[in-house]
């Protein structure tokens, strides 16, 4: 007899992803959440739709393309999106960006402000927390007029799965990894082998929220805001979907609002609607006032 | 003053959006006249709706005609690009002549992400008065798996003046030419015989052709 797991695997070993499945499933994902899956990725494509086929316990490709599309709740299909995004993170990544933050630009940013007034900093992707809350820590750590503002944090992703984990806080030795010792012990608290909860302080200073970047209905709300931040997922994107990403962020950003990206991501040949500020220690993207 | 908490009085981000003008309804007929509105951040929002009807890509073609402020300019651009079809491909054709150098660009820009919807334009485009636009269509030329490709190449090595737009295409010969086309090439050498470049070009390319064709 074959344990229900044999049977499941056994399944799975027969079911194959043909490349018109693959053509289906890429274009539906493209329009869903602008990210291009180029052939290169398909051995990683397909073995995450077999497991959803698995998972469900569908027959076939075809059989759950149709149910995860019509299913009235959504659940299958954010299920997909959680399995298909790579949420690759850690704290103090492209750490030159927070020192250019906490040197120039927030000091540009308070220089137009009155003492008292709130600025905004939205964080997409956030995926597990890393980058929102690396913003906090700096901000707490090296912005000397962090005291005469309120900074309000907010940080989306369109992943479900990752937006859970950024709640609770709790973060593995990779994670922490390149933070300074001294800020771990200060502003974590280890739970277990290996395991560290960032403080409550920080966990109630960011916002985090469900965006997909790529649908207009979810992303015009976001509006008023000093900084963004998007790292590491422009990549993903084609030039379309840059485009379209480079318009939220605008429309997102106060006049003189700046963007940062990820280290190998321009904005100069998706957008001509942005000034290119060369701080010393990073370049950074301004909306022109 | 510091962090500020959610708990407390953060301003979530649906909030904010209900006091700005978004309250007109984004239905197709108020677009129309949205997108004529004095208010340039409010003709920026109509042109970004727009783009989620197929029917609004007659409008936004005819507002590029007269629209010169540059993030709505953008907009309309970034929805004209969600619809890669034969009448937004002709309308966008037109701004490849445009005076104004950001909308030719965008236009070269969106036109470039639909060269399916493009192959119908690609001779006229070749001989189009503009030489970058010359060399634009090149460019698309390469995107594109076409039967004709290589005798379109060809045609241009044989009759384009243009010093710039020939060394395009020598530079893109090399890709799908075989050594049927060294004599054409060979042509394109003396015929531009006083430019350094493209000897440079042309016997680079020889050689490569040559290297691939007897590996
Ligand atoms: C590699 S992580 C980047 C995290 C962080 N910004 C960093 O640089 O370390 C990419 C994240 O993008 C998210 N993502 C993918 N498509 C998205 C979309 N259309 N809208 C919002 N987030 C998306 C994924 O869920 C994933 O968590």
């Amino acid at each position: 007899m074959l344990s229900e797991l044999d049977q499941k695997s056994a399944v799975a070993d027969k079911l194959v992803i043909t490349d018109s499945d693959f053509e289906k499933f890429r274009d539906f994902f493209y329009r869903k959440t602008g990210i291009k899956f180029e052939n290169s990725k398909r051995y990683f494509v397909d073995k995450r739709l077999i497991d959803r086929i698995t998972a469900t316990e569908t027959e076939s490709f075809r059989q759950y393309f149709s149910f995860m599309r019509f299913q009235a709740s959504g659940h299958e299909q954010q299920a997909l999106i959680n399995a298909m995004t790579v949420n690759e993170t850690y704290f103090y990544r492209e750490e030159y960006q927070f020192e250019c933050l906490v040197e120039n630009v927030m000091n540009e940013i308070a220089a137009s402000k009155r003492p008292g007034d709130t600025i905004r900093i939205w964080s997409i992707p956030s995926s597990t927390g890393e980058e929102p809350y690396s913003i906090g820590l700096y901000l707490l750590e090296k912005w000397p007029q962090l005291d005469n503002f309120e900074v309000e944090i907010v940080s989306s992703d369109i992943d479900s799965n990752v937006l859970d984990k950024c709640a609770q806080g709790i973060y593995n030795e990779r994670s922490v990894s390149g933070l300074p010792a001294r800020v771990l012990k200060k502003y974590f608290t280890q739970i277990g082998v290996g395991k560290y909860q960032i403080s409550i302080d920080l966990r109630e200073a960011v916002k985090f929220t469900q965006v997909n970047l790529a649908q207009p209905t979810q992303t015009r709300a976001y509006r008023g805001f000093d900084v963004v931040f998007c790292r590491n997922l422009l990549i993903y994107f084609d030039d379309a979907s840059r485009r379209n990403a480079a318009d939220v962020f605008y429309d997102a950003l106060l006049p003189n609002g700046f963007v940062f990206l990820g280290h190998s991501e321009s904005m100069s040949r998706i957008s001509s609607l942005y000034k290119v500020r060369k701080f010393p220690k990073a370049m950074v993207y301004q909306k022109p006032a | 003053m510091g962090l500020r908490k959610t708990s407390t009085n953060i301003a979530l981000p649906d909030e904010n959006v209900e006091n700005e003008n978004r309250e007109v309804p984004r239905d197709f007929t108020q677009l129309k006249f949205q997108i004529l509105s004095l208010e340039p951040s409010e003709r920026r929002w109509a042109a970004r709706d727009l783009g989620n009807h197929p029917e609004g890509v007659p409008i936004l073609l005819e507002t590029l005609e007269t629209e010169t402020v540059v993030p709505v300019l953008d907009a309309i651009f970034t929805s004209l690009q969600k619809h890669p079809t034969h009448e937004c491909v002709n309308g966008l054709i037109r701004f490849l002549s445009s005076e104004d150098a950001s909308v030719r660009n965008n236009a070269i820009e969106v036109l470039q992400s639909m060269p399916n919807a493009l192959e119908t334009h690609i001779l006229s485009l070749l001989n189009h008065p503009d030489s970058d636009v010359r060399i634009f269509a090149i460019d698309i030329l390469q995107q594109l798996v076409h039967q004709n490709a290589p005798e379109w190449l060809k045609s241009v090595l044989l009759d384009e003046t243009h010093v710039n737009v020939v060394a395009t295409a020598v530079d893109r010969i090399v890709e799908i030419g075989d050594s049927s086309i060294l004599p054409t090439l060979e042509r394109v050498a003396q015929r531009f015989a006083q430019h350094d470049y493209i000897q440079f070009a042309v016997n680079t390319a020889i050689e490569r052709i040559k290297e691939d064709t007897y590996a």
